[in-house]
């Protein structure tokens, strides 16, 4: 093998190692999302890869719904005026696919994501 | 050096038609819509043909079982019947008869541990109605449970009564996974084909591509803790699930959910979720959905006989998780952990 060869070679291997590491870097970069949507329309685009604690208080169509990120990738339903509570019982939502639901409100919450291991989630 | 330049290029052009293979590979993207009706969710995510009017439409059908169906509106069947309850038999529609049917031998199926159209007095008395909760003493249950029995319904060709004035039928547990059904046999005929729909109706799934995608990933949710419990393989089915985790209240400590075991009139309180995968063949969707109630309410003796019996007529498996949290499964499926989760 040629010295010019050897340095193909090397060359080659270095650029297919950076572009990896670059994919990957990409990949993880793209976050996760929570939408908030009042009657279909995004009211709220929450980045759950941030790690600092976030509340806030949304408008409802029956009142208002106090959300809240934990700094840790979840959000959950905190507060909310409705009489079934069922949003509020909700577990925290970190997934992509996962969703949080208040019917009164017309409320909801659903993350989103590039990576999602499942297609469907039966609850 | 030139050969080191055009190595480099040559991996960066490879490179980027990778990316752009991998990208372009996922067309055409799904489209998803979010209704509210029925007092719940339905979101449709539909992939390939018309996928928006798909949406649509599929809502539309939802709608028009709501119609027929629901227990408040004034002009449904079932407002008919309850008004008309203890006067003897009122005609119905064929397909609201045929769904009475559906609900009916399911109640036979379940033995003891019933599905029970007819539970919504008992329902009532503890306010999951009206949504004012309270725990009920055990003479008024006692009072109410006769007359909330599934044999208060009768039907016969075209006609269905109720026998008792004081009985009334609520198919709050069965009209959804039915509305699944309605969406099927539309979605098997519309062209051009999507090539995936997911229905998620407030719990009920319907998973379809015309057979020919065959390892689902269903998700099952944890009870207790966030995210799932791990995920089954399925090919196009129904699946519906029962849980006491959404639809509860909690009174000194207890928690009282929202399914109501008709043998006793008090809140089931054997399981935390039963999930029951169906085929999709007619009427599996309202089975299946009225039979996630049956296992819901049952132990671990009856959920094998119950599963024995059904697996004869469209069960394809079954998820429970039981009071304690323990995990189970009944029929050919394995619930595959996800670990992190």
């Amino acid at each position: 093998m040629k010295r010019s060869d050897r340095i193909t070679a090397v060359v080659l291997a270095v650029a297919v190692g950076v572009v990896m590491i670059l994919a990957f870097l990409v990949h993880r970069a793209q976050g996760v999302t929570a939408l908030v949507r009042v009657d279909g329309a995004t009211i709220k685009t929450l980045d759950l890869t941030s790690t600092s604690p976030q509340t806030m208080t949304v408008q409802g169509v029956l009142g208002p719904v106090e959300i809240a990120t934990d700094g840790k990738g979840s959000v959950r339903v905190t507060h909310a005026t409705c009489p079934d509570q069922v949003c509020v019982h909700t577990q925290p939502a970190h997934s992509p696919g996962e969703q949080i639901i208040c019917v009164p409100n017309h409320l909801i919450i659903v993350i989103e994501g590039n990576r999602s291991d499942i297609d469907a989630l039966a609850q | 050096m030139k050969k080191v330049i055009a190595a480099v290029l040559a991996v960066v052009v490879l490179t980027m038609g990778t990316i752009a293979l991998i990208r372009g590979r996922n067309t055409p993207e799904p489209v998803t819509s979010t209704y509210f009706l029925m007092d719940t969710v339905l979101t449709i995510k539909t992939t390939g043909g018309d996928a928006a009017a798909i949406n649509d439409h599929l809502h539309e059908l939802a709608l028009q079982v709501d119609a027929m169906t629901s227990y408040y509106e004034a002009g449904s069947e079932t407002t008919h019947l309850n008004a008309s309850a203890g006067t003897g038999p009122i005609p119905v529609s064929d397909e609201y008869a045929n769904l009475l049917r559906t609900a009916l031998s399911v109640e036979l199926t379940g033995g003891e541990k019933t599905f029970d159209i007819c539970i919504s007095p008992v329902s009532s008395l503890w306010g999951f109605t009206t949504k004012e909760f309270r725990v009920p003493s055990p003479g008024e249950i006692a009072s109410v449970l006769p007359y909330s029995q599934p044999d208060q319904l009768v039907v016969s060709g075209t006609s269905a009564a109720l026998k008792d004035p004081r009985a009334r039928i609520d198919l709050g547990g069965i009209a959804k996974g039915y509305s699944l059904d309605v969406m099927e046999a539309y979605l098997r005929t519309v062209s051009p084909q999507p090539s995936q729909v997911i229905v998620d109706f407030g719990g009920n799934l319907l998973l379809y591509s015309a057979g020919r995608k065959t390892d689902w990933k269903v998700g099952i949710r944890d009870p207790r803790g966030d995210g799932i419990i791990g995920y089954v393989v399925s090919g196009d089915a129904f699946v519906a699930t029962s849980g006491d985790y959404q639809r509860y209240f909690e009174k000194d400590g207890t928690r009282y959910c929202h399914i109501i075991d008709p043998s006793t009139g008090y809140p089931a309180r054997l399981n935390q979720s039963a999930t029951v995968i169906t085929s999709l063949d007619a009427m599996h969707g309202a089975m299946g959905d009225a039979l996630g109630k049956v296992f819901f309410c049952s132990d671990a003796a009856h959920q094998q006989e119950l599963y024995a019996e059904t697996s004869k007529q469209g069960v394809v498996g079954v998820v429970l998780v039981d009071a304690g949290g323990a995990r189970s499964t009944l029929g050919p499926i394995t619930l595959v952990s996800t670990g992190d989760q």
